[in-house]
């Protein structure tokens, strides 16, 4: 420890000194320069400037936003590939692939080189899920934030203040929202201690199985009465003409049933609402309906599945989840339970409670239930691997929190078997695989005895501090005195700003609007409420503000680094302690400082930092951009892909707790994994619905990123693979070599299309053209690499390509099957013949991998684009980590001691 | 509903005087009505681009005697009052994957030392500061109710982006939409003047905290935090609208509350059937609407994801298919739009069509192709040439088709964006 803090002080200083430099300009390579001369100063030079554009007097080094133009204009100009003309003498394809490719870096780097502010920080609003975090810190309630706008989408961290917009409209949902976090704060509070719970037995919710099976079985009986009755008046003589005329024009391949519909024209058929069936139509449709339950087709379809259903043992004590089963099984397939309307309130902490077994016919990829609110179209909230036998059924425990929310929206909990709704095509596969097996349908693998809902009466003892700092009642009981009201609004209000007291004209506002509110008719809650989604919505709430009166770079104050180190690891605002230390002078103390860092980050609120930074570091979002075709890969259902994506979380969340190294994320021997996850990957023995560190054998091809279902399957668009993506992706997050973002106007490659080529041998077109050369050369042989992931992420050594015509429809004969061959050389690197040899060549570019890490830490934290300053720091945090076996924690540790850290 | 009522307004009374009367609603006060209906704008911008094979006009053989591309097919019957025009873009966007963003501003995002990103107005809100003195909604964003990261726009909250080159806000969806235009406040009169004494005073409330909050800000953080400030000033200018609006109810929306309704097609055609009652209850005179792409090609039945479907040079086929099949499918909408339009009566007898100024396309030509911007543009109301396939000069800026626009309904601005003068070529 003290070596580290050794290191850490010597840091500070070195950061410290890095802010006085200069950022340098990007230069252009001067041996670009012949091809100027050769090819470009004819035209443009002192004799010509043809289009008024000369590049003679154009400056390699790139100092200013008008030189950045130019040269932008040279790229955009070979880029589409007008410059040179055609009747003019070629650059050299390599020179040119050379050129570009120097050029758009250089680009890149001189667009941030000029939009670099010297490290000084834009005052920030709390972006959207800082602001709901706050929220929850202070209300004790978590309240749907998402009609705010999401702060992302502008290609760098929603931590940036520059690009934290404020509008009017949003001035109005911050009210709004506030309002609503407060109605369910007060609720919350009101029915503190209440205790409530619910309990369904499942037998009752299968009886209606029998009910309906025996109703259906009744309705056969009826229909074929009268449908007797009626053949026998069809068969008699005086009916035969106008039967004859009715098969003529009969409209449906089903001549007999279209007769029988119009029973009402022969003479002796009876209604066939004598038989009970009575519709406002003709009622006839549905006698014969019934008379399916006989046939071997329309709802005779489902008969063999519901008779083995009920011939099932423990019906009396439980029911089976089905699959495919239809409105006369269980509905969606599923066991539910309705939060019931009489309750009182239903805000409030509960546990779900299912008692259930796997029966004897479960195989390990069926043993899993998913949880969710709204069996038609909630989303799979979590699932859960079921261990219980039918001899020894288990209990699971599902904790969850229903808010105001609920009450209005749909009220309906669900269990079912893992991925048996997510879709009707897998649905319908899966139930005819199983027939064609059995003749009747998916064995039934999942019993359930009981679902359960009880309320936590005392989960929130604890108020949250903003409620806590209220002090008066919050019931209409009592209206207290105006001082005391006053008093309780600037308790408050120094909660909400973060330790700092209100201003005693803004107090005087905020009193009156109270007074208004009462005035006007408001009960004393009520007016409360208004008051105080008013100082929700006030800018000393949502900015986090660091004055500097004379523009200089300044030491932060400790209140002020108490809250850029809470909402760095939290993305919620400094609890008492931190806020003690801070006011106390202790936080800036190294050896404090690295004790609250450690403190935060084993804190369950650190969630706040890891979550949304891994999604956006990584750019997790793309998952969400496309359907998995679930006819091509049936196995990754949601519960899947939810696991997939927890994974990339979990295991960065594993390496930060455990100190372990960040290199983990490009090798190791060990995954971390739910059971869905393994037995998605094919791991036997994960047991537990927890994530779980899980060694790997030596020849897995888990063990980091690069073979993480999640990170595999961004790379593509949900059916077949896509190695550019992917490669890309590599040298953006693993590699801190990202390519130029795509370029405008290239000419498409398009005389390949319709061919049955190869993934390699369409992609091969890449280097034919300098423009696309000078970037793919280095993509897409990584991309190569990985072919043997499939779009799912599952290892493949074979791949398809079926050329499809206009209409989308397979064209004949233009199809081909080749085996994978994942061998090929990084650009100006070395060659590799397999995945596991990329894997082992990327994973010992461990540096390159740490900058990027470093550069995307200290962007997410300080909130500002990383300019040129931020490269000392970056190999001041790497250096740092590296003595610390490269722990992912001292990373941050490195970055919180820093001097830009502590800088205004 | 299709009153429009007119302000007057004098030192002491506002007073309203409705004017249309075109579909049989009550009339307040006919003699009033003034001689010509008032100039509407429109833009209407989808991300992704179109087929460049198959949705362009010839561009050898300009004139009104062009073929009408497969493409565009279904807007075959408004072909003498639309005008396609090729040769436009915007020279400063570099970004493929931004399809409105910088549509109506043709800034250049890297202009202003030490920002990554800037903006400047967008051609909309140039026209809302005139048009909108009027109505009761200066401007109105439709946008998409789909995730903004993949719609193909690129950033921004809409289309428009305000003085400042901030985005200004948009309603996500129809039925914000209709809302925002159409929900009744039945509070006694006083009691909406007492509210707004009270909307007024927690702005003051808020203003006095910006203050403190201001107090030794370094300028850079000054200019952030006046984002706030300007977003309260905002509300303002609402709240003196509003206050001028009181008493006279919002106007009776010509079709009941949208219930429910399926993403794509449905979508746009409602936010269309949407924009369509904003002009007949002349509650705005400006709007933009960011259409979906994807949650179209997915009601289409189609199941490439847009992004795969604008890269179809590679492989033609399903993605080449889906890509048509959404520019017929976008084109149909189109067309029935105009129907609308067209057959939408104003008091003197006209229609809606004659005086809008309505812009369709997008940044984006096709894959990451940035120049020659698919564009039409369409109604009698800024004196455009119709009925033409126009080929402008190559690289003409977006820009100059905007100035153009706007000083055809009579906002006079000397440029707009990059624009280097107006376009001749579409002046009637």
């Amino acid at each position: 420890m003290k070596q580290t803090l050794n290191t850490i002080a010597s840091l500070l200083l070195a950061a410290t000194t890095a802010l006085a430099a200069d950022a340098p300009h990007p230069a252009m390579e001067p041996r670009h320069r012949s091809l100027f001369k050769d090819h470009c100063i004819g035209c443009h030079g002192p004799e010509k400037q043809k289009g008024k554009f000369r590049v003679d007097d154009l400056s390699f080094s790139i100092t200013n936003i008008e030189t950045a133009e130019r040269w932008q204009k040279v790229l955009n100009q070979m880029n589409s590939g007008e410059m040179p003309p055609e009747d003019e003498k070629q650059v050299p394809n390599e020179l040119k692939t050379d050129f570009l490719d120097n050029l758009s870096n250089t680009m890149v780097a001189a667009r941030r080189a000029l939009a670099d502010r010297n490290g000084a920080i834009i005052v920030r609003r709390l972006n959207r899920r800082e602001y709901g975090n706050s929220l929850r810190e202070l209300l004790g309630v978590e309240i749907n934030i998402t009609e705010l706008p999401a702060d992302t989408g502008n290609g760098s961290f929603d931590t940036v203040g520059a690009n934290l917009f404020m509008s009017g409209d949003q001035f109005e949902q911050y009210l709004g929202l506030g309002r609503a976090a407060l109605d369910e704060a007060f609720e919350w509070q009101a029915a503190m201690g209440l205790e409530q719970k619910v309990r369904v037995e499942a037998e009752e919710a299968g009886k209606h199985v029998r009910q309906a099976y025996e109703d259906d079985l009744d309705g056969l009986e009826r229909a074929k009465k009268w449908v007797a009755l009626v053949d026998a008046a069809i068969d008699r003589p005086e009916n035969a003409a106008v039967v004859a005329e009715m098969r003529k024009t009969a409209k449906t391949a089903k001549t007999e049933d279209a007769v029988r519909r119009e029973w009402a024209k022969i003479k002796g058929a009876p209604a066939p609402e004598e038989f009970g069936f009575k519709t406002l139509e003709n009622s006839a449709d549905l006698a014969l309906r019934k008379l399916g339950f006989g046939a071997k087709a329309g709802i005779g379809y489902g008969r063999p599945y519901r008779e083995a259903y009920l011939n099932m043992p423990a019906l009396d004590r439980g029911a089976y989840l089905t699959i495919g089963g239809g409105g006369e099984m269980l509905s969606y397939d599923c066991l539910t339970l309705q939060v019931p309307h009489p309750w009182k309130s239903i805000v409030g902490d509960y546990v779900l409670r299912v008692r259930l077994a796997a029966t004897d016919k479960a195989t390990p990829d069926r043993k899993f239930v998913e949880f969710g609110i709204d069996p038609r179209q909630g989303p799979v909230i979590s699932t859960h691997q079921v261990t219980g036998t039918m001899d020894a059924p288990q209990t699971i425990e599902i904790p969850i929190t229903l808010t105001r929310q609920h009450k209005e929206s749909n009220r309906t909990l669900y269990i079912r078997e893992k991925g048996a709704l997510d879709h009707f095509l897998v649905t319908r596969r899966v139930v005819g695989a199983a027939k064609a097996k059995n003749g009747i349908g998916p064995e039934f693998a999942i019993w359930v005895d009981w679902i359960e809902l009880e309320r936590l009466p005392d989960s929130r003892k604890d108020k949250a501090s903003g409620i806590a700092a209220l002090g008066i009642p919050l019931d209409d009981r009592a209206t207290p005195a105006p001082a005391e009201v006053r008093a309780a609004l600037e308790r408050f209000c120094f909660e909400a700003f973060r330790g700092v007291k209100p201003e005693t004209g803004y107090l005087d506002r905020l009193s009156r609007l109270y007074d208004t509110r009462l005035q006007s008719g408001d009960k004393h809650s009520s007016a409360l409420k208004r008051t105080l989604a008013v100082v929700l919505s006030s800018p000393q709430f949502l900015y986090l503000a660091e004055p500097a009166p004379d523009d200089k770079r300044r030491p932060l104050t400790g209140p002020e680094l108490a809250s850029r180190l809470s909402y760095f690891l939290w993305g919620a605002p400094p609890d008492a302690t931190l806020r003690d230390l801070s006011a106390r002078g202790e936080l800036q103390k190294p050896e404090v400082l690295a004790e609250q860092t450690t403190r935060l980050l084993a804190d369950a609120r650190s969630k706040g930092f890891t979550r949304p930074f891994v999604h956006q570091w990584l750019a997790l979002d793309r998952l969400d951009f496309f359907e998995f075709n679930r006819e091509v890969f049936p196995s990754f259902d949601n519960s899947t892909k939810l696991a997939a994506r927890q994974e990339v979380f979990e295991t960065f969340e594993h390496i930060l707790r455990h100190g372990t190294s960040v290199q983990d994320l490009l090798k190791c021997d060990y995954a971390v994994i739910n059971p869905v996850l393994a037995d998605y990957y094919g791991i036997a023995g994960v047991k537990g619905d927890v994530f779980q560190k899980v060694s790997l054998t030596q020849d897995s091809q888990r063990g980091g990123l690069l073979g993480m279902a999640a990170v595999l399957a961004m790379g593509g668009n949900g059916e077949r693979t896509n190695p550019v993506e992917r490669g890309a992706w590599v040298l953006r997050k693993l590699l801190n070599d990202p390519p130029p973002p795509a370029p405008a106007n290239v000419p498409q490659i398009a005389r390949l299309a319709g061919q049955a080529l190869t993934t390699r041998e369409r992609l091969q077109a890449h280097q034919e053209e300098a423009q696309c050369a000078s970037c793919h050369r280095k993509i897409d042989p990584i991309g190569f690499g990985l072919e043997n992931f499939d779009a799912a992420g599952q290892w493949r050594t074979q791949d398809t390509y079926q050329v499809k015509d206009d209409m989308g429809k397979p064209v004949k004969d233009a199809s081909k099957t080749w085996t994978i061959e994942p061998n090929a050389t990084l650009h100006k690197g070395p060659a590799f013949k397999s995945y596991s040899e990329l894997r082992a060549i990327i994973a010992a570019r461990g540096d390159a991998f740490a900058g990027g890490f470093s550069m995307a830490l200290i962007e997410f934290a300080l909130g500002r684009p990383i300019g040129f300053r931020d490269e000392a720091l970056a190999s001041e945090m790497i250096a740092h980590a590296k003595r610390n076996d490269y722990s992912m924690r001292e990373f941050i540790t490195a970055l919180v001691a820093s001097g830009e850290f502590h800088t205004k | 509903m299709k009153t429009r009522r007119h302000f007057l307004q004098s030192t002491a009374a506002i007073v309203a005087l409705p004017v249309l009367d075109s579909l049989g609603f009550r009339r307040f006060a006919s003699a009033a009505a003034p001689a010509t209906p008032p100039k509407r704008l429109v833009f209407l911008s989808f991300g992704y681009g179109v087929t460049e094979p198959t949705w362009y006009p010839d561009i050898k053989k300009p004139g009104a005697d062009y073929e009408i591309p497969k493409g565009l097919a279904p807007l075959t019957r408004h072909k003498k009052d639309m005008t396609v025009v090729q040769g436009l873009w915007n020279k400063y966007n570099n970004e493929g994957h931004w399809g409105s963003t910088m549509w109506l501003t043709g800034a250049n995002r890297y202009a202003q030392p030490g920002q990554s990103f800037s903006n400047s107005i967008s051609a909309d809100q140039v026209a809302a500061a005139k048009l909108g003195l009027e109505t009761r909604f200066a401007s109105l964003q439709l946008d998409d109710s789909e995730r903004a990261e993949a719609s193909g726009h690129g950033p921004g909250l809409s289309m428009a982006w305000d003085i400042s080159g901030k985005p200004v806000s948009g309603l996500s969806g129809p039925l914000a939409a209709y809302h925002r235009l159409f929900a009744r406040d039945d509070t006694p009169i006083e009691k909406q003047r007492a509210m707004l004494v009270e909307k007024r005073s927690v702005l003051d409330t808020v203003l006095e905290n910006a203050k403190t909050v201001q107090r030794g800000l370094s300028r850079a953080d000054n200019a952030k935090v006046e984002e706030y400030f300007q977003s309260i000033r905002d509300i303002e200018t609402r709240l003196t609208k509003e206050e001028q609006w009181i008493g006279v109810p919002p106007p009776k929306a010509p079709f009941g509350e949208p219930t429910a309704f399926n993403k794509g097609t449905d979508e746009i055609k409602l936010t269309y059937d949407i924009m369509l009652a904003a002009m007949q209850t002349d509650s705005t005179r400006v709007m933009t609407y960011r259409q979906p792409v994807a949650s179209l090609l997915t009601s289409l039945g189609i199941k490439v994801f847009p992004h795969d479907m604008s890269h179809y040079h590679t492989t033609l086929g399903e993605k080449l298919d889906a890509s048509q099949r959404r520019d017929i499918a976008q084109s149909e909408l189109l067309a029935g739009f105009l129907d609308k339009l067209k057959a939408t009566k104003e008091a003197d007898g006209s229609t809606l069509f004659d005086h809008i100024a309505l812009a369709y396309g997008s940044n984006i030509r096709t894959g990451h192709e940035l120049s020659n911007c698919p564009t039409i543009l369409t109604g009698r109301g800024a004196g455009l040439k119709l009925g033409h396939s126009i080929v402008a000069p190559k690289d003409t800026p977006l820009c100059n088709a905007w100035l153009t626009m706007l000083h055809g309904i009579g906002v006079h601005a000397e440029r707009h964006g990059d624009s280097t003068g107006v376009l001749k070529e579409i002046v009637a």
